[in-house]
């Protein structure tokens, strides 16, 4: 979900331009876009093209639209694509609608702290381990599996007859009932800090002229800003559906991943590590749904009415009345219901390993059998060892890379930043499963042996485009003095970038944060890119998943220990992650 | 491209990914002269290779690339970091990458014999490019004696006893007859090979595994007739059909080990190692053999293990010559759940019984037919959701569904049929390529 956050600030830039102000460019400076340009060249750029090149030949033969046809005539293409689809629309809507509500409700500063503290734990966890959390409440058996136990007391049947919520009828319903545990707190803090920025005088205006409680939410609150925020927040929530691979593959059982099916998967699928023909072909039409999406969405959130920019902090607004108890309550009963999935898991790994296979979390002696049993072997450290120097190493290569590209990028104004601006973020939404052949290839060709380097490799290039918009964006709206300031105290560029980076802590902040963080909740790049002694931690948790119920002591144990970090990080650095990322609006 | 021009974009990406990563590298990668073996194990049997290994000479770096082994390996052969040599799950896998040249021909050990017609698995043109390493005995079905006094022997006795056990846990009077993880489709594959092994001559089943025959012909009908007899009988499964195909292999198990929901569980010689950490009270858990039409005729199956070693690996030649020695396996062979393909290993060597009385089998069995899902060609091999896995998951949700067994089985071999035809046709441009 971290890239995803990062789209935000992008979204965000594609307004008009507001950037008067020129920094005088330098050629020196051009040069520092190096680093950035030949990774997203090589690990980008390149394998996009070489994909789209293997979806129209054969062993190097113009094939024409010969892998297009076979792909889209395969039996199950047209579900698939519709599943999508409906992944795309539904669940953004039900997200935004949920977080509005949400972000609404938690207003009062008293327990909307708390709530919105819980529903952003989620957001934090690995998507293997929201997986693996609802896959334990989801068990068909309703001996362990809570909602099948509840499923079969509120239809009235026996537990064997009970709705099956992994079975193929169900299962795209409890995916996208996981996906919205995860990213609703995502949707809750964007709106809530949308709502904090509206004045409150504006609210007192409508109401001064008689308007009531609709017309207050009309006019002083849709108008001039939540009709922006929700298409931003609807356009991250679709393109992160493009995500849904790492639960798809934990959570549903191999007999209904037909029936979970989604492009991403499929591209997997036909692949079969190379990105050839078929594979090839789904892939290009998978990228050019995604490109096109956030095309429309540029395009929308441009047309909306920018937000009223005001250089004067408002105080926060005291005369804003206490919600409703109903919509109290509602915000309550959410972060309860929020809470159960975290309670069901951590239960879970409170037992012994053949506690938790045999029977239900609520019933069993309590134990740390399971967590005794991972931390006592080697494999959990090695893993461990292994994914915190990845993501330290990532995130240092990314930030330094991203520094020195955004740099000399601040000084662009007009249409070519609003160009390089639309490149970044379409750099920041190619889907790694498409183009996994071509990376591999040059991979090969940069490093010979050993793929724990290519593996960070490829989690660097990954990661660029969308903390260069970030820095970028921070960098471009620095007031002017303090860049003049800032160039006039420093006697060459890199010092004057350190200055520009001191000034935009909260943007550096967010982009550490969230590298790290992405890194450490991977799977898919770990699936297709790991080798030799490069075992990463979500590659080591659903490995387990194959034997989900014989291993779920030892899975929810491992999941527990495995969300501890970034959970951790992006609690306490939320408020940098807001600052850091809603360009503008905060400083 | 020349050297120079190899070096040359090397180091620019050196440069642009800063002396932070080149430094994981150097931690990563090193002088490491020890030889890289790719397998399929983890845990428990990782560990216990990990020990075999130890015998040998030299250094030898073992990676554990998991279930998508084939997926790890077509990546690294792109990146040019293929390891030395690989363990590979599937005799297909072995053909398939030797026709593509990645492999080296091999000469086994002189102690190297496993029985009739396995090795030609591996062989391409008469050269051998793998040879087996651990084989799996594909027909047994587990139980507790207590719960089933007398084991059927032929095919007509399971279906009696299914149908008598499905009738009393129906009336809510008793344990279920069979267990069964569906949610995996190699289980289904494995019980389709059973039944297709006694009703099809040799022939026949050759011609199917080397994707020759017809999908539609007389074998495969009778085979699927003969599970949806089975499938379909009231009460088979704990739970129903619906369930069956949410249970994935290792539940299955602890519902008959630990539960004691079902009384039979048909799979493969590694069910023990599920069964051991699960088993609850003193009693053990017993197997007799897939029955057949006739006792005598009972099939056997055997799926395996092979080790390849990648062209251009002279090391690895090394070590697969030495592995394929009746002895390098002695480690795992003491500690049990190993079972050997390699028919010069003393049975005295066996600490395991039950291994040990399986190994016997594997000498004395008549006909032994190799795992068939295995060998097919291309992406009908199967994997979730994939080839003959979710054709014969469809199956099994038509037959417990009530669709008539004839119906099911028409519907089974024209998925089959479809989805071989559409391998064979994509894979025609390429082969004209070659």
């Amino acid at each position: 979900m971290s890239r995803v956050l990062g789209e935000l600030a992008v979204l965000d830039d594609v307004g008009p331009p507001r950037r008067g102000r020129a920094y005088p460019a330098t050629g020196a400076a051009s040069a520092l876009l190096l680093p950035a340009l030949l990774l997203l060249g090589g690990l980008l750029a390149w394998p996009v093209l070489r994909t789209l090149h293997a979806s129209v030949t054969t062993e190097g033969h113009w094939v024409g639209t010969t892998h297009f046809r076979t792909a889209l005539s395969a039996p199950d293409t047209g579900a698939v694509v519709g599943r999508t689809l409906l992944w795309a629309l539904v669940v953004p809507a039900v997200v935004t609608v949920l977080g509005y509500l949400l972000a609404a409700a938690s207003r009062r500063p008293q327990e909307g702290g708390l709530v919105r503290l819980v529903l952003v734990v989620p957001t934090a966890l690995p998507l293997v381990v929201t997986g693996v959390t609802f896959r334990l409440m989801y068990d068909p058996d309703p001996e362990r599996g809570v909602a099948t136990l509840v499923a079969a007391a509120l239809t009235g049947r026996p537990g064997a007859a009970a709705p099956q919520l992994l079975g193929p009828g169900l299962v795209t319903v409890a995916l996208m009932s996981a996906f919205v545990w995860a990213w609703v707190g995502l949707a809750v803090l964007v709106f809530r800090a949308a709502l904090d920025a509206v004045p409150p005088s504006l609210a007192d205006a409508v109401r001064a002229y008689g308007g009531n409680r609709r017309d207050v939410l009309w006019d002083a609150q849709w108008r001039p800003l939540l009709l922006r925020t929700v298409a931003v927040v609807f356009t991250l929530a679709a393109l992160g559906t493009s995500r849904t691979f790492d639960l798809i593959l934990v959570m549903a059982p191999g007999s209904v991943r037909d029936e979970a099916s989604v492009l991403a998967l499929r591209v997997w699928q036909t692949s079969n590590g190379a990105t050839t023909g078929e594979g090839a072909a789904l892939g290009v039409v998978w990228l050019v749904a995604v490109v096109a999406g956030m095309l429309v969405a540029a395009l929308f959130v441009r047309q909306a009415w920018p937000p009223p920019r005001d250089p004067v902090e408002v105080a926060p607004a005291p005369a804003a009345p206490a919600p409703r108890r109903l919509t109290r309550l509602l915000a309550v009963g959410a972060a309860l219901a929020w809470l159960v999935p975290l309670g069901v898991l951590l239960a879970t790994s409170l037992h012994s390993t053949v506690d938790a296979a045999a029977r239900g979390w609520w019933r069993g002696p309590l134990s740390l059998d399971s967590y005794r049993d991972l931390v006592t072997g080697s494999e959990l450290w090695r893993t461990l060892g292994f994914t915190l120097v990845l993501a330290t190493v990532v995130t240092a290569a990314v930030l330094g890379v991203a520094l020195l590209a955004a740099y000399p990028l601040a000084w662009l104004t007009g249409p070519p930043a609003q160009a390089t601006g639309l490149l970044l973020m379409a750099a920041s939404i190619v889907p790694v499963q498409v183009i996994a052949g071509p990376v591999n290839e040059v991979l090969g060709v940069v490093l010979s042996s050993g793929t724990a380097r290519g593996l960070a490799l490829v989690h660097v290039a990954l990661g660029v485009p969308f903390a260069v918009l970030v820095l970028r964006n921070a960098f471009a709206d620095l007031p002017a003095e303090q860049v003049r300031a800032a160039r006039l105290g420093g006697r060459h560029w890199w010092s004057t970038l350190r200055l520009l980076a001191r000034h935009n802590r909260p943007a550096v902040v967010a982009v550490a944060v969230l590298e790290f963080v992405q890194v450490w909740n991977d799977l898919v790049v770990g699936l297709l890119f790991s080798g030799p002694g490069a075992a990463p931690l979500g590659l080591f948790l659903a490995g387990q998943t194959r034997g989900f119920v014989a291993n779920s002591g030892a899975l929810a144990a491992g999941s527990v220990i495995a969300s501890v970090l970034p959970v951790l990080l992006v609690v306490l650095a939320r408020r940098q992650l807001v600052a850091g990322l809603v360009a503008g609006g905060l400083r | 491209m020349t050297p120079a021009g190899r070096l040359r974009r090397r180091t620019l990406l050196r440069a642009a990914v800063a002396a932070t990563t080149a430094t994981t590298a150097a931690g990563c990668a090193g002088a490491d002269p020890a030889v890289q073996v790719a397998v399929v194990w983890n845990g428990g049997e990782l560990a216990r290779f990990r020990e075999v290994v130890k015998g040998y000479g030299s250094g030898v770096q073992v990676i554990s690339a998991g279930n998508d082994i084939d997926a790890f390996l077509r990546a690294r052969k792109l990146a040019g970091t293929s390891p030395d040599v690989a363990i590979l799950p599937r005799s297909g896998l072995v053909i398939e990458y030797a026709r593509s040249g990645w492999l080296r021909e091999l000469s086994p050990a002189s102690s190297y014999a496993v029985p009739p017609g396995m090795a030609d698995l591996l062989s391409v043109g008469r050269r051998p490019y793998g040879v087996w390493v651990k084989a799996a005995h594909k027909s047994l079905f587990w139980y507790y004696p207590s719960t089933v006094p007398d084991p059927p022997r032929t095919w007509d006795q399971l279906v009696a006893l299914t149908k008598r056990l499905g009738a009393r846990a129906r009336a809510g009077d008793g344990p279920a007859p069979l267990a069964i993880g569906a949610a995996d489709g190699w289980v289904l594959t494995d019980w389709f090979e059973n039944v297709l092994a006694d009703v099809a001559t040799t022939e026949e089943y050759e011609a199917l595994a080397r994707g020759e025959a017809d999908w539609r012909g007389p074998p495969v009908h009778a085979a699927l007739d003969r599970l949806a007899e089975l499938w379909s009988v009231a009460g088979a499964f704990p739970g129903g059909g619906r369930r069956a195909l949410l249970t994935q292999y290792e539940e299955s198990v602890i519902q008959v080990v630990h539960h004691r929901r079902a009384v039979l569980l048909f799979e493969g010689d590694f069910v023990d190692d599920v069964g051991r950490r699960f088993q609850r009270g003193s009693e053990q858990v017993e197997t007799f053999r897939f029955p057949a039409s006739r006792v005598a005729d009972s099939p056997l199956i055997v799926g395996g293990d092979a080790a390849v070693a990648f062209a251009g690996s002279t090391r690895g030649v090394e070590l697969v010559r030495w592995l394929s020695g009746g002895s390098a396996f002695t480690p795992w062979l003491r500690a049990g759940g190993y079972l050997s393909p390699n028919v010069s290993v003393p049975l005295a060597e066996y600490h395991d019984p039950v291994r040990r009385r399986l190994a016997a089998e594997l000498r004395t069995a008549g006909v032994v037919r190799f795992d068939l899902s295995d060998r097919l060609p291309g992406p009908l091999t199967g994997s979730d959701g994939v080839g003959i896995w979710r054709i014969m998951q469809d199956f099994f949700a038509d037959v417990t569904d009530g669709v008539t067994a004839g119906e099911a089985a028409r519907r089974a071999t024209r998925q089959l049929t479809t989805e071989a035809a559409r391998q064979a046709e994509a894979a025609r441009p390429t082969e004209s390529g070659r």
